[in-house]
This record gives C-alpha cells, sequence and structure tokens, in this order.
C-alpha cells in the first residue's frame, strides 16, 4: 500500500507524533486479515468476483447506443404525422439477390415502431434504440457498406405488418402469414454516413454524446417481408413506372450514439467545464478515468494519509470494481472492518477510510488471547433479501447482490454464494463475539469456502468430533462445573471414578478387552479337535493381530502379513512347524487373491533375515 | 432336569431322625422387629470361633457365644441409609489379620467394617442392584464373592478396594444371583446359582494375574483394570426353580431350590470342552416345609453337618458325608414358628443358631447326654 503523508495543518509535540503513530497500527491487523482473505481468494475466486470481473470486460467493449427518433416540427404539419406508425429497421443488404423481380433485400432481426405520440392506446414508442458495437468493430462494417438503418412507412396503403408487433422479435412474425407485402414509402441511411459522422466528432471517442440531424427523402415501393424461423428479410421493389414514384416525402431524423451506460455519470466524469481545450481532455480523462483517492483517517479522526487507487481498485484486495458505484458495494460488503465515507465532485472520486472501532462485531483479536478459547456464539435468521420484480432490459440489475450488510467481512460473499444456490432465501448470520479465529489458524485454505450459509457450527464442535477427546481445559466452564457436581461411575466397571479421571481425556467406552477376547479366542481354538498345536497358536496370534491392529479390507491383508512377520518373527523362527502353518496360511491368502506374491515374498525375506539379525552380535 | 441312569438315582435320606445329638433351646435373643436374614460364625480367625455376626434392617450385630448358653453382645452397626435392609454377611480378614466384616444388601453397596477399629473400613460401589450373597475366599481371605440381583458376581479385594473381576455377560446368569461360593480347595473356583434355575462354576485361573494384581496395586481403586469372565466352565441345570443356596462339598456341590430338599450332586466336566459337561446326583437330603425362596443352610467348619431352617420355624441337620444321609437331628420348638432365612454352625457343630423373619435369635446348644 502506497501511502503518502497528507498535509497537516496541526503542529504536533513528539509526543503526540508518536502517539498518532500508534494510531495508525490500528490498521494493521485489518489489513493483515484481509491479506489473508485475499491469498485464500487466489485459488478459489468467489462469485462475486468472478461476476465483477465479466462486468469489467464487458465495460470495456465501450459498445454504442444509437437512438433514431423522427422530429416533429409543427411546421412539418400534417404530412410527416400521416406517416406514423413509421417503421425503424436496423438491416443488413444481403448480397446475392433471392428474388430477381426484386431491387434488394435485407436481412434484420428487429424491428422498432415509432408511433404517432397521440397514439390512442399511449403506448406509443418515439425513438428507437439499437445498441452497436464499439467504434472500432463498427469501423469494418461501415466500410462493407452492406448496414444501413431503413425507415418504412405505409402511408394510407394497406398496412401487411398491421398487428404483427414487430418489436417483440421472431416468435410474433413465425405465427403470421410468412410473406406478407404491399406499397409503401421507404428510406435507408447507410451506417457507413454514421460512422464517418461519428469518427469525425473529436469527443465520441472519450464518451460523449454525437448527434446528427438530417433530413431524407421517403420514396414509394413495393415491399415485401418474407419470415422463416431464423431469418427475417425485407424484399424491396422499386416500382419502373415512375407515376407511381410521385409520393415522396421528406422526414427530418435525428440520430443521437454514446457509449452505452454513459447515462449514469458522475459529475467527476462529465467535463462539463469549457475551459479545458477538448485536444487535452482526452489525455486528461484517460489519466483521471478510474482513479480514487483513499483518505485513511487516524488518530481520532485528526490525521489522514492518503493514498490513490486506479481502474477502480480496492486497496485491500486489489480487486478492480470497474466503477465507483461497484467500488462503493465492494468496500462495503468485503470490507467491513472500517467505515467507509463516499463523495464524488468534479475535481475526484474520494473515499475517506477510519477502522471501526465497535470490539464486538470484530474478526480481529487482541494479542496474545488465544481465539480457540474465546466463546463462539452463532444464531441466524431468515434473510428476506429485495429482488428486482422483473428484469427489466437495464443495466440495472447486475448489481452486486449484498447490498447492506452488518456481516464480517468474507462470509457475505459466502452468504451471497449459498444464496444464489438456493435463489430465494438463504440465511443471515449474524456472529458475535470473537468469531472463528485468527485467520493463521486455518491451514487449510479450502475450510472458510466450504462453511455454508447454515452450517455455521462452531469450530470447537467439530475439534472434539475429530480428535474425539473431550478435554475440560478447552470445554465451557459450565460443563466442567457440570461434571464436578456429581459422582460419575466407569461405564464397564461401574466403580466410582474420581474427578482426576473424569476430566482425562481416557474414555474406554467402546474399547475392546484385548485379554479378554485373547482368552476366549483360544478357549474357542481349544475346542476344535481335529487341528494340532501349532495351527491353534497360529490361528489365535493371527486372530489376535487381527482384533488389535483393525485389519478390516481386503487391501489391509498385505500390510498386514508384513508386520504380522516382523511382529511374531521371533516366535516363528524358533519353531518350524509354526512357520510352516504361516506359510501355509500367506499361501491361502494368496490363492483367494488377498495377498500379492511381492509381499508374501517380503514377509519370506523378514524371516529369513531374521535369525542373521540376532545371531549376529552375539557371535 | 438331570435324567437317571438305571440304577443310579440318588439316595434319598429318611426323615426319621437317627437321634445321634439332642439339641435343646439355651437362649432366645430379640434383636428387633425387621427380619433377621443373615447368620454367620466367624471361621476366618480361630480367635473369634466363637463370635458371630447377625444382619437385619440397616443393623449389623456382633456377638460372642459364651458358656451356658449366653449372648453376649460386642458391637453393633448402624447403616446410615435408614432404607438399607441388609441381606448377607460375612467374615473376612485383612492382609494384616484384623477381623472385618462385609455386609450387602438392599441398596448394593457393600459396606466392610473394621471390627477392630470398630469402623467402615471402605464402601464398595459397583453392583447396580441388591446384594443377595457375599461369601469369603476361606484360603486367601482378604478375598471376598458377592451375588446380586444385577445378574453379575463379584470378586472383590477388601484389602485394596478393588473389584477385581466381574462374572457377567455372554454366559453369565440371566436372572438375580443369589447364592455363591468358593471352592474350599480349588481357589480359581467358584460356583454360583439364582433365579435363572441354575448352577455355574466359573474359572478364574485364566485371570489370576489380576488378583495377584489386586493385592499390590497402589494407584486409585476405580483405575484397575477390571476384567469381565463372561463365560463360566460350567453349567448345571439341576432345579426347575430358583436355587437360592449352593455350597461345594468337596469337588462335590450342595444346592437347594424350593422343593424341600438339599441336592448332592457332582459336576462331570469334560476335559477337552469347558462348559459343558454331565451332572451326577448323588444324594438328596429332604427338608420338609422348606419350599420357599432365600432360606440358607449353613455347615459346621468340616462340612460334616449341614442345618436348615423351614417355613414353620423347624430346623433340620443333616449329616452330610455319610451314605444314605442320616438325619442327625430336628429342632423344634412351640414359639419358633416364623421362617428362619439362614442357620449357622459353630466349628464343631455343637452349636447352632437361627435367625428368623421375626427378628428373633435363637441359640441351640447340643445336650451333653452319656
Amino acid at each position: 500500500m502506497c501511502r503518502q503523508e497528507s498535509q497537516s495543518h496541526v503542529r504536533m509535540s513528539s509526543e503526540e507524533e508518536i502517539a498518532a503513530e500508534e494510531s495508525l497500527s490500528i490498521y494493521c491487523k485489518p489489513v493483515e486479515f484481509y491479506n489473508i482473505l485475499q491469498r485464500r481468494a487466489i485459488r478459489n475466486p468467489a462469485f462475486l468476483q468472478r461476476c465483477l470481473s465479466y462486468k469489467r470486460e464487458a465495460k470495456h467493449k465501450k459498445r454504442i447506443q444509437m437512438t433514431v427518433s423522427v422530429s416533429r416540427n409543427e411546421r412539418e404539419g400534417v404530412q410527416t404525422q400521416k406517416l406514423f406508425p413509421l417503421y425503424v429497421f436496423l438491416a443488413r443488404l444481403v448480397p446475392d439477390v433471392v428474388a430477381p423481380e426484386y431491387n434488394a433485400t435485407y436481412r434484420f432481426s428487429r424491428a422498432c415502431m415509432l408511433s404517432n405520440s397521440t397514439g390512442v392506446d399511449g403506448s406509443g414508442q418515439h425513438q428507437a434504440n439499437f445498441i452497436l458495437p464499439d467504434i472500432n468493430k463498427l469501423a469494418l462494417e461501415a466500410k462493407s457498406g452492406s448496414l444501413a438503418i431503413l425507415l418504412v412507412s405505409f402511408v394510407g396503403a394497406q398496412n401487411p405488418l398491421r398487428g404483427i408487433n414487430l418489436s417483440k422479435g421472431p416468435m410474433d412474425m413465425a405465427s403470421s402469414p410468412a410473406n406478407v407485402g404491399g406499397y409503401c414509402l421507404w428510406s435507408k441511411i447507410p451506417l457507413e454516413l454514421l460512422y464517418i459522422s461519428w469518427e469525425s466528432s473529436p469527443n465520441f471517442g472519450l464518451g460523449q454524446r454525437a448527434e446528427l440531424m438530417s433530413t431524407i427523402d421517403m420514396q414509394s415501393c413495393f415491399l415485401k417481408l418474407s419470415c422463416s424461423n431464423e431469418d427475417k428479410c425485407l424484399m424491396i421493389a422499386i416500382p419502373y413506372n415512375p407515376e407511381t414514384a410521385i409520393i415522396s416525402q421528406q422526414v427530418q431524423v435525428n440520430i443521437s450514439a454514446e457509449e452505452l451506460g454513459a447515462r449514469e455519470k458522475s459529475p467527476y466524469n462529465t467535463y462539463i467545464r469549457n475551459d479545458i481545450p477538448s485536444s487535452s481532455l482526452a489525455h486528461i480523462i484517460r489519466l483521471r478515468a478510474g482513479n480514487v483517492i483513499f483518505n485513511y483517517r487516524y488518530y481520532n479522526n485528526t490525521l489522514q494519509r492518503t493514498e490513490v487507487t486506479e481502474d477502480f481498485s480496492c486497496p485491500f484486495c486489489l480487486v478492480k470494481c470497474a466503477s465507483f458505484k461497484g467500488l462503493k458495494y465492494h468496500l462495503l460488503s468485503s470490507h467491513d472492518l472500517f467505515n467507509f465515507e463516499f463523495w464524488v465532485t468534479e475535481e475526484c472520486q474520494a473515499v475517506n477510510v477510519s477502522v471501526k472501532t465497535d470490539n464486538w462485531t470484530s474478526e480481529i483479536v487482541a494479542d496474545g488471547v488465544d481465539p480457540k478459547l474465546q466463546v463462539f456464539f452463532f444464531c441466524s435468521k431468515p434473510l428476506r433479501r429485495r429482488r428486482p420484480k422483473s428484469l427489466n432490459q437495464n443495466s440495472k440489475h447486475v448489481h452486486p447482490h449484498v447490498l447492506h450488510s452488518s456481516l464480517p467481512s468474507g462470509l457475505c460473499v459466502l452468504l451471497d454464494k449459498a444464496d444464489d444456490a438456493h435463489s430465494s432465501k438463504g440465511d443471515k448470520a449474524r456472529i458475535s463475539g470473537v468469531s472463528s479465529s485468527i485467520p493463521q489458524s486455518y491451514a487449510d485454505p479450502g475450510c472458510v469456502q466450504s462453511i455454508s450459509g447454515n452450517n455455521f457450527a462452531p469450530s470447537q464442535m467439530l475439534l472434539f468430533a475429530k480428535t474425539r477427546k473431550l478435554s475440560v481445559e478447552r470445554s465451557d466452564p459450565r460443563n466442567c462445573a457440570l461434571l464436578r457436581k456429581r459422582q460419575f461411575f466407569h461405564s464397564h466397571r461401574a466403580q466410582p471414578m474420581t474427578l482426576e479421571q473424569v476430566l482425562s481425556d481416557q474414555d474406554s467406552e467402546d474399547e475392546v478387552d484385548d485379554d479378554v477376547a485373547d482368552f476366549e479366542d483360544r478357549r474357542m481354538l481349544d475346542d476344535f479337535v481335529d487341528v494340532t498345536k501349532d495351527e491353534k497358536q497360529m490361528m489365535h496370534m493371527w486372530n489376535s493381530f487381527v482384533r488389535k491392529q483393525q485389519v478390516l479390507a481386503d487391501g489391509h491383508i498385505p500390510w498386514a502379513c508384513e508386520a504380522f512377520s516382523r511382529l511374531h518373527a521371533h516366535e516363528l523362527v524358533q519353531s518350524p512347524a509354526l512357520i510352516w502353518c504361516w506359510r501355509l496360511f500367506m499361501i491361502k491368502l494368496w490363492n483367494h487373491g488377498l495377498l500379492d506374491a511381492r509381499s508374501m515374498n517380503n514377509c519370506n525375506i523378514i524371516l529369513e533375515q531374521y535369525p542373521s539379525k540376532v545371531l549376529d552380535p552375539k557371535s | 432336569m438331570a435324567k437317571f441312569a438305571l440304577g443310579s438315582e440318588p439316595v434319598v435320606g429318611s426323615l426319621s431322625s437317627s437321634k445321634k445329638r439332642e439339641y435343646r433351646v439355651t437362649n432366645r435373643l430379640q434383636e428387633g422387629k425387621k427380619p433377621i436374614y443373615a447368620v454367620v460364625f466367624n471361621f476366618i480367625d480361630s480367635r473369634y470361633f466363637n463370635v458371630f455376626a447377625t444382619v437385619g434392617g440397616n443393623r449389623v450385630t456382633v456377638y460372642e457365644c459364651l458358656e451356658g448358653g449366653v449372648i453376649a453382645v460386642l458391637q453393633s452397626y448402624i447403616d446410615e441409609d435408614k432404607d438399607e435392609s441388609f441381606y448377607t454377611v460375612s467374615w473376612a480378614c485383612n492382609v494384616d489379620g484384623t477381623p472385618l466384616l462385609v455386609a450387602g444388601g438392599f441398596n448394593g453397596t457393600m459396606r466392610v467394617i473394621d471390627c477392630g477399629s470398630e469402623k467402615i473400613d471402605k464402601s464398595f460401589v459397583g453392583h447396580g442392584d441388591s446384594i443377595n450373597e457375599i461369601r469369603t475366599q476361606p484360603l486367601k481371605s482378604s478375598l471376598v464373592v458377592s451375588a446380586s440381583k444385577d445378574e453379575s458376581v463379584r470378586l472383590w479385594n477388601v484389602h485394596t478396594g478393588i473389584c477385581i473381576l466381574i462374572f457377567a455377560g455372554a454366559g453369565g446368569h440371566r436372572n438375580e444371583v443369589l447364592s455363591v461360593d468358593f471352592h474350599p480347595s480349588d481357589i480359581y473356583r467358584i460356583a454360583s446359582c439364582g433365579m435363572d434355575n441354575t448352577i455355574k462354576i466359573w474359572s478364574m485361573k485364566e485371570f489370576w494375574t489380576y488378583v495377584e494384581k489386586s493385592f499390590t496395586w497402589t494407584d486409585l481403586p476405580s483405575k484397575f483394570p477390571t476384567k469381565y469372565v463372561q463365560f463360566p466352565v460350567f453349567l448345571a441345570s439341576i432345579h426347575t426353580n430358583y436355587v437360592d443356596c449352593n455350597r461345594w462339598l468337596g469337588d462335590f456341590m450342595l444346592s437347594k431350590s424350593v422343593d424341600s430338599e438339599i441336592v448332592l450332586w457332582e459336576p462331570k466336566m469334560k476335559e477337552q470342552s469347558p462348559g459343558e459337561g454331565t451332572v451326577d446326583i448323588l444324594q438328596k437330603y429332604p427338608v420338609p416345609g422348606c419350599d420357599i425362596w432365600f432360606i440358607k443352610f449353613s455347615c459346621d467348619f468340616h462340612y460334616n453337618a449341614a442345618a436348615i431352617g423351614n417355613r414353620e420355624g423347624k430346623i433340620f441337620i443333616w449329616e452330610l458325608q455319610s451314605s444314605p444321609p442320616v438325619l442327625i437331628a430336628k429342632l423344634s420348638h412351640p414359639q419358633s414358628k416364623s421362617p428362619i432365612r439362614q442357620t449357622a454352625m459353630s466349628f464343631d457343630g455343637s452349636t447352632i443358631l437361627s435367625c428368623c423373619e421375626d427378628g428373633t435369635i435363637w441359640r441351640w446348644d447340643v445336650m451333653e447326654n452319656s
């Protein structure tokens, strides 16, 4: 974090300076904490961040929104009024003309109907909006000369498009008769023309609005609309008979274009001051674009240090937030250990940061306090989430979801994740007291991620379950007092236990008494009459070994055989009859496919080498 | 129920008294209103052969039999638990020779009383229910065994206060254990019987290391690795009802149910297969009117005779080791009408004590006729 000293007007004594330095250190712990979270997020980025990166990319595309409208000047009179409803198409010329009787065929995807302002149903639309790719891509399109804006009006003639809601897209078209046609007035504005005018406009490339007003002639023609499932085509035939071309009318068309989303500009980005020469404006805009000033307040908000980040980056986790608004939401949701004040002027966009002094909700543990010893409270209440009623075409709904959060950071992201998974309701967890721990204690980065909305069980419980130890030192003092209150008895012997035993880590509840089990095994084997003594001993040794070592799965057998050979090598080597039993048993295991040849060989090597090992030191 | 081969039917004793000995009531004590369930002479310590103890209610009393039918009260202990009702008492001995009394009953706690210092030495907690009988190993008198309503038999070391073994589990009793006894010579062997109508013989040979360990244990008693003995070495179904008393007679066994008779039988174990075996019923000692449960018999030190009371307050004394059995004496007194729960024969059988349901103790002494 690059900090620079702000000019402080207060003169301070050296003691005060030291105190001020110390008070600045309250930033250390939260910043350290967020650094850890950030490192953890590298491997497993949170949902919100991934959304953000998509939004950032989208913003860089700088698409153009074009608006076409027809001016309704009174002096134009009734003639213009008669043209309504006027259809506006953004259409592409199909180079190979299918039908010879038509002059041109255009393919389009969407048509807009401009209606009279005095529309009976009041649903009139005065302008048609089209979204174009960014200016560089548009250059290629313009050069090809195939794209054009078409204006079509059925003046008094039979309207083949009546009753068809063109603006809705292809599904209505499909239901209508596939081919309709009729006489109409039409004109076209090549996109090339528009492009040239935009290109020449000095500030259009910097996100400024460009307006174009032109008067166009509308000529009569025969128009045929053909719709298949995917292709919507306009076919135009200009009549040879000049008499039919009499009907011609002039219309004034306004075409304005600007970068998409420019409406939401903050005062910082408007550049309405006129004293800047337009030549240097481009430079200034580029320089200022994503710069945000962060003022870190400390020493009871009397001092501050300043940092400037670019590209709307978060100074704590370096996430690029695409816009000042995005940065605002990011800071509020992800870094709630700080208080933020946001302000935007024409001069600058800035954030005042101060550390929250409310210890109760703090994630930060004081020095010398073991977070594991702290009591962890958890309570949850159902979250009522504001959701947009309908998804309008507005880009507004793409905002980050967590708007107002009193949660510790990180968890918000998780909650959001959980919430999106359930897509309706999630649990809002509120954690009071010292929550989980100092983050370093989580060795596993997946640890936090795996916690989902409702599973914020105290980590202490999990610890118990894992180690199967009931350590009173770690547990609630209240539980300990309860343990002291009454006499406890041993689960096997029913003998009264001393407090020391009750509080110790030993728990024999499920233990098998190996001595007794051995004894019973031997007695069971004694019942066999057709088994030799050595075989019985071998069986007993193996049974006992298998029970004590918990050899349960087939996969354990190779290991068990080697360990058994090592453990009983002495007895086996001493008695040839016994070792023969053991080998026979291994062969049986091999027959059943439980023991591989290599392991069997290892066992025999262990047994072969055993006597030499013992005898060597003696000799 | 045991089947008998032809020609090997048990010998049943004749109820016609041989009048070998004659007994006479020499004393009668009313200890209290509560029934007295046990009376026992001290056979552990030869200095105190004439000392006996009784239990009734929450009271343990120690008496001495003096010359001329006199009974002197030596000590009396009252349990702090008013609801306690002792069912059994046994003499035991510390390693250093201090006589101890081990009493148990309704509430399942065993009290070890040091009769030298007249204080409670230890309390054994462990049984989950009432204790029906406590017996002392005569060869190692710090070892006591207890039979409980919780279907288990426990072996304790009164010196160190350790519960060494628990005879219960898969092969254990399936109902209250009413009686238990140490083998007179085989230190590893005990026999128990109970409400599951069976008599089980247990061996602690495999676990003897733990018994030895219990004498040298210095850590907390609760940390001792108490072992479960789950399977008896022998199981006998002699009776068809509750078996409420069993005693070894050498390698033979005396046991009784509610059938008005004591049965002497021989457990015949197969060397190769423990747990299985056959029973040979040798003799029967009829005891008329002994048809309620929890009436126990007692023997003199040498097991020459056994004395048993009945429901009507009469006592039958059988010569045990003769065949056919000889009824030594039948004791009755017009005022003794209450059921006799337990009798006690003195070292040589010259004195017989009986404790009754009505809280009385009767002393019978052999008549010096001749």
